[in-house]
């Protein structure tokens, strides 16, 4: 982000890598806007802890304690050394004063969230589970990387098993079960860190089908 | 520039599921936003009102339209396109304010929804959750990860269900992340620094048992005087002496919570927050707890810290009387905060 924000410092923080920012559960009232270093956002699921983002400078977290002082929903630790600005709803009139653009992103930031949310609770009301671990593939495709060939409908997902069984809300041999079943099916191809899904146009029907039943 | 535009009665803006790039404002007329609830399907019709936005959302993100608007009697529309509403509202911040509000709202009720429909039967409160958060940190060896969720969850339920495995295991993990690089604490500072290593380490006090002992009560009082004549780094050795012998548990006890003052106006804000978190562990009892509180808000102000610094102090609030001592001084520190920031 190319804005100046020499007038926010009194507003900095630091933390050396390792530090943990805030925890799940904690409740928040501040939220940040990263200026320098990387952060991760992990989760504890069962005994693993699960790297769900990378954030990098330029970027906000902790946002939903902007209007509401709720639990935090994740924990985020320094990656590196970092340099954060913090802002509380008593000083949030201060920023949007000086800079309402990074308001305006957070705006947008809201509206992205809000999708994603829905598209999750979308993915996750499919009773029947086959439908719903193809649901995630197409969840991921719509936010991943356009397909340079759009005739081709064989898609490749970074994702491991336990990523499909997060998304899915299944246990993570609930979700095996069901990939198996799509491998058998030759519908899906399991390699080392990455699924392959042969024809996404084929979950597709798959979903819509299950969907309007 | 915006475009007015001219709607008659049955038409349609958008449908449900368009993808459009466009903002609305209803300047006259009649529009019915028609959707469907994400849950129950159930329909829900809502009529625009006048001077109100909509399609924002959807527009800002390019994702399809969660609603229908539809015209039930001729209307006069502005048209945006997204540079032109980021134009409008960047001039007039209280728009931003709004809907900010209202996508928050939003998004807090769709990620309540997702949490209902996944964390079926194994939802934790807050107070479970931030506990096993420490519990994962210590057991998975991350001792600095464990001290963070547990000394918030010490400070944030004193009295909690998981109080005193959590103060175990704070010290254990305190001990940990010692042995990882309490000799690095203060290898800047040279070898005359005294030894500042966390009192985690050193054996629990016996059991309180015998008289006082007159000589660690003198000792204790000259360094306190030490201490108001702001010659802290002598105070503290007196003080670390007077803990380390242990001859009278009383005044180690205090010399202990002197030690943490020491380190707050010696500026070693790590150490004292260490120091002083590790006593109220060891002393959930301790005569000087809320002061003990307020000099941990201190080294977290000190840092620039004041999100942490205001929770101490909001703390300190909640224990202590209205005229105690230390809740003006924590009063007057709120202030300084505010000041600070605002």
């Amino acid at each position: 982000m190319s804005l100046d924000l020499s007038v926010f410092n009194r507003f900095a923080i630091t933390k050396r890598a390792g530090e943990i920012i805030f925890c799940e559960f904690e409740p928040g009232d501040a939220f940040y806007l990263i200026q320098s270093g990387k952060l991760k956002i992990v989760k504890i699921v069962g005994d693993l802890e699960k790297t769900l983002d990378i954030l990098n400078p330029g970027e906000f977290f902790g946002e939903m304690a902007l209007l509401e002082e709720a639990p935090r929903s994740a924990t985020i630790i320094a990656l590196t050394d970092v340099k954060l600005l913090e802002f509380n709803r008593a000083n949030f009139e201060v920023l949007m004063a000086g800079q309402p653009q990074i308001v305006l992103n957070l705006l947008k930031l809201f509206a992205k969230r809000i999708y994603d949310q829905k598209r999750r609770f979308m993915v996750l009301t499919l009773d029947d589970i086959q439908a719903r671990v193809a649901d995630v593939f197409l969840m991921l495709d719509e936010n991943g990387p356009k397909p340079v060939d759009l005739s081709d409908n064989s898609r490749t997902f970074p994702n491991s098993v336990e990523d499909i069984a997060h998304w899915a809300g299944l246990s993570v041999a609930k979700a095996s079960e069901v990939l198996k079943q799509f491998v058998n099916q030759r519908r899906v191809e399991i390699q080392q860190g990455k699924i392959i899904v042969k024809n996404i146009m084929d979950f597709n029907r798959f979903v819509k089908s299950k969907r309007q039943e | 520039m915006p475009k007015a535009t001219q709607y008659k009665t049955n038409s349609v803006i958008y449908f449900q599921g368009d993808v459009g790039d466009k903002i609305f404002i209803l300047k006259a007329g009649k529009i019915l936003s028609k959707s469907n609830d994400i849950e129950t399907k159930e329909e829900i019709n809502e009529l625009v009102a006048p001077g109100e936005f909509f399609g924002v959302k959807s527009a800002l993100g390019r994702y399809p339209r969660d609603e229908s608007a539809i015209v039930l009697a001729d209307s006069e529309v502005l048209v945006f396109s997204v540079p032109e509403f980021e134009q409008l509202v960047l001039s007039n911040t209280r728009i931003i304010m709004k809907m900010l509000k209202v996508f928050s709202n939003q998004l807090r009720r769709m990620h309540g929804k997702v949490q209902n429909l996944i964390g079926k039967g194994t939802s934790k409160d807050a107070e479970e959750g931030l506990f096993s958060i420490g519990e994962y940190y210590f057991t998975n060896r991350q001792y600095k990860a464990a001290v963070h969720a547990l000394t918030r969850y010490l400070t944030l339920y004193p009295a909690g269900r998981y109080t005193v495995e959590a103060s175990d295991l704070a010290r254990k993990a305190g001990a940990g992340v010692a042995k990882v690089d309490s000799t690095a604490l203060f290898a800047a500072a040279g070898a005359e620094e005294p030894d500042f290593s966390p009192p985690t380490l050193a054996p629990p006090p016996p059991p309180q048992s015998g008289p006082a002992d007159p000589l660690a009560a003198k000792g204790f009082f000259e360094a306190v005087a030490l201490a108001n004549q702001e010659k802290y780094l002598e105070a503290y050795k007196i003080f670390q002496k007077i803990v380390a012998t242990n001859a009278d548990p009383e005044h180690s006890a205090k010399s202990e919570f002197e030690m943490g003052r020491c380190l707050v106006f010696l500026g070693k804000y790590d150490e004292a927050t260490k120091h002083l978190t590790a006593l109220i562990q060891k002393y959930p009892r301790h005569p000087d707890l809320k002061d003990a509180l307020y000099f941990i808000g201190r080294s977290y102000q000190g840092k620039n810290d004041f999100t942490w610094a205001r929770n101490f102090y909001t703390k300190i609030l909640n224990l202590a009387a209205e005229d105690e001592p230390v809740a003006v001084k924590t009063r007057k520190a709120l202030k300084e905060l505010e000041g600070a920031k605002a």
